[in-house]
């Protein structure tokens, strides 16, 4: 019925005086003298159904009906409403006022006007129509322009090309969708050969959401270049968004910076899709907390960090891959694409076979529902590890110990068992063993709570010219709360630290190289010895 | 609390009190050696024995803090003998070895203290 309303209620102009087909110039500067005052019928009023009715033409003052669109055309002098019906529909009234002569409407006048109304609803209805269309292509012109300007935008604002870093492979694909979505992803060079990688979808479709991905990216690469730490990035740029940004509009971020030299990712999340690091062991999220882009000021990002190691690749990720259906309505899901991760190779040929997947998921001639962007980090296998990337040093041993007091000893004495053939020297061995003692009691502690369902694993990797042993618990804490500050004597001494927390400090100073990383879902401490002792003095190390 | 894994037996060598340590020393071996300390008594010195140390974790190293503040508030010092080379190096980057006088023998620890 709200069709016929919108139709009728343009219509409604026709009057006494000036019944007709309406034309443009009617509608924006209505006929001055014997224009009547417009009646309006409200989509419920009793008229409507009896003039669709009516056989023909109805004499308004007669008519007794509880209807304020009657009364308001008896109001304006209407005499007679002759009804335009097409195939059924009514389309539109003739209004008429009294006759010039002042005499009642003759029954041939009546005839007369059945007869106009009979040829002129169908001529109206063919303008009506051509005018909707009119009026739709206009809107669809619009639409392809506007659609046009926000492909621009976005295109412009997409890294031109990728970085060549040594000993890595980065590929990225952005598929937008008809109705541009507002996917991005960034690049962004930073000082010590460091580099920014940004992913981020914006709500929102079109020219504004174009508009906020394009004030976001800005924001970030000034903020980036400052700031390098990724929690502290997204901070800043959270606040500068925020004054601005439109209602019910934010902004999910991903931002990540890689040493390439190392392999550490350090990386904060707003609110984005996790990404996945294909590893040797399978595929894992890399979790950070923190609330999207432009919400509220004021705003914390954790911030976390991971090792990519040799032939491990880095999935980011935006929304419209998981969220694409299939012709059932079933979602593509993140499990399924996890297990992608884990079963592809890295780099570009990650993104052609997630992309076949996915089409396969939707379908041949599914329209696209949202932007589609993956980024693809992957490290080069080390030499000597199999093509396939699925080595990284020989893996010795991996064991598990159960979270309880005391239980480091069993990591110590395994550690020292596995490790003994290699030949390292027994002062350094002995320092390795207290590095893993001491990195098992944080896991057993910090970590798993001391909980004997949630035990710590040790994994021992011989490889070229060192030893390095991974220790991992399930509590994803970055560190030892205690043992944030660094250890000193005379501070515990005057009462001023407490007198534990020497662990980290330990563990630091006790192996070549000591890091953590997380995951999410577990922390990692990695504790690199080398079989021959370094020349300089390197055990400070500072990496961490 | 965890299982204390080390005994404290304490010996008197003029004025200073000696403790032979046998085991592990982690921060379970708290109650213990707390207890040991206050059995020597009115001590000028406090001898650590370290030749039966089998283990000692970060645990083991704080416990060693807390008695060390324990030692200065009644004036008293706290020594250590027999430290393998491997804990030596700890106490010497945790600065216990400036808190704490290390010594190879019993005879120049008590020498030390002035209690020989």
């Amino acid at each position: 019925m709200a069709a016929l309303s919108s139709t009728f209620r343009r219509l409604r102009r026709r009057t006494a005086a000036g019944a007709g087909l309406p034309t443009p110039e009617d509608r924006a500067q209505p006929v001055p003298g014997d224009e009547a005052t417009p009646v309006d019928i409200a989509p419920n009023d009793p008229l409507l159904a009896y003039l669709q009715s009516a056989s023909g033409a109805v004499d308004v003052e007669a008519l007794e009906l509880d209807s304020p669109a009657l009364a308001e055309l008896k109001a304006a002098g209407v005499k007679l409403a002759v009804p335009l019906v097409s195939q059924g529909e009514l389309i539109g009234v003739l209004n008429l006022g009294p006759r010039r002569s002042e005499q009642e409407y003759s029954s041939d006048d009546r005839k007369l006007l059945d007869n106009l109304a009979a040829q002129a609803a169908p001529a109206l209805r063919v303008g009506q129509l051509v005018r909707q269309q009119q009026a739709e292509a206009r809107t669809r012109q619009r639409f392809e322009q506007e659609l046009e300007v926000a492909r621009l935008i976005q295109q412009n604002f997409l890294p031109k090309q990728l970085p060549e870093l040594s000993g890595w492979q980065v590929a990225a694909c952005y598929q937008p969708a008809r109705e541009v979505g507002g996917d991005f992803y960034d690049v962004i060079p930073l000082t010590d050969g460091q580099v920014g990688f940004v992913i981020g979808d914006v709500t929102d479709k079109g020219v504004p959401a174009a508009l906020v991905m394009a004030a976001t990216r800005s924001v970030l690469r000034a903020s980036a270049q400052r700031l390098i730490e990724p929690g502290a990035v997204l901070e800043r740029v959270n606040e500068h968004l925020c004054p601005d940004m439109p209602a019910k509009m934010f902004v999910t971020c991903l931002y990540g910076v890689l040493d390439p030299d190392t392999g550490h990712f350090r990386f904060a999340n707003a609110g984005h899709d996790l990404p996945y690091v294909k590893t040797a062991l399978g595929s894992v999220e890399l979790r950070a907390r923190g609330m999207p882009l432009g919400l509220m000021t004021g705003m914390k990002y954790e911030e976390r960090e991971t090792l990519l190691a040799p032939g491990d690749s880095l999935l980011l990720h935006s929304d419209g891959i998981v969220e694409a259906h299939d012709p059932q309505g079933q979602m593509f899901g993140f499990p399924r694409l996890k297990e992608a991760v884990a079963r592809y190779p890295g780099g570009g040929e990650l993104i052609d076979l997630v992309l076949a997947d996915l089409h396969a998921h939707t379908g041949p001639d599914a329209e696209q529902e949202d932007d589609i962007t993956m980024v693809v980090l992957q490290r080069e296998p080390a030499r000597g590890d199999s093509p396939n990337g699925k080595v990284a040093g020989e893996l010795l041993i991996e064991f598990e110990v159960p979270s309880a007091q005391g239980n480091e000893r069993m990591a110590l004495e395994r550690v020292a068992a596995t490790v003994g053939p290699l030949g390292l020297e027994p002062a350094r061995l002995r320092r390795l063993e207290t590095a893993v003692a001491e990195a098992t009691m944080n896991a057993m502690e910090h970590g798993n709570s001391y909980r004997a369902d949630r035990p710590v694993t040790v994994r021992v990797y011989a490889e070229t010219g060192r030893i390095r042993v991974e220790v991992a618990d399930l509590g994803g804490a970055r560190s030892a709360p205690d043992q944030a500050e660094v250890p000193d004597l005379e501070a515990k001494l005057a009462g001023l630290q407490r007198p534990r927390g020497w662990g980290l400090f330990l563990i630091k100073n006790m192996v070549d190289e000591a890091r953590e990383t997380g995951d999410g879902e577990h922390h990692t401490v990695e504790l690199v010895m080398h079989l021959e002792p370094e020349s300089t003095q390197g055990a400070d190390d500072d990496d961490t | 609390m965890a299982e204390a894994t080390a005994t404290f037996d304490v010996r008197r060598t003029g004025t200073a009190g000696v403790v032979d340590i046998r085991g592990d020393v982690t921060a379970g071996s708290e109650d213990v050696l707390m207890k040991a300390y206050e059995s020597a008594g009115d001590v000028t010195a406090v001898i650590l024995n370290f030749t039966g140390l089998s283990y000692m974790n970060s645990g083991g190293i704080g416990l060693l803090v807390t008695l060390l503040v324990r030692a200065r508030r009644r004036s008293q010092q706290l020594l250590a003998y027999g430290l393998s080379e491997h804990y030596s190096q700890i106490f010497e980057l945790t600065r216990l070895d400036e808190a704490i006088g290390i010594h190879d023998t019993e005879q120049d620890a008590l020498a030390a203290a002035g209690a020989a």
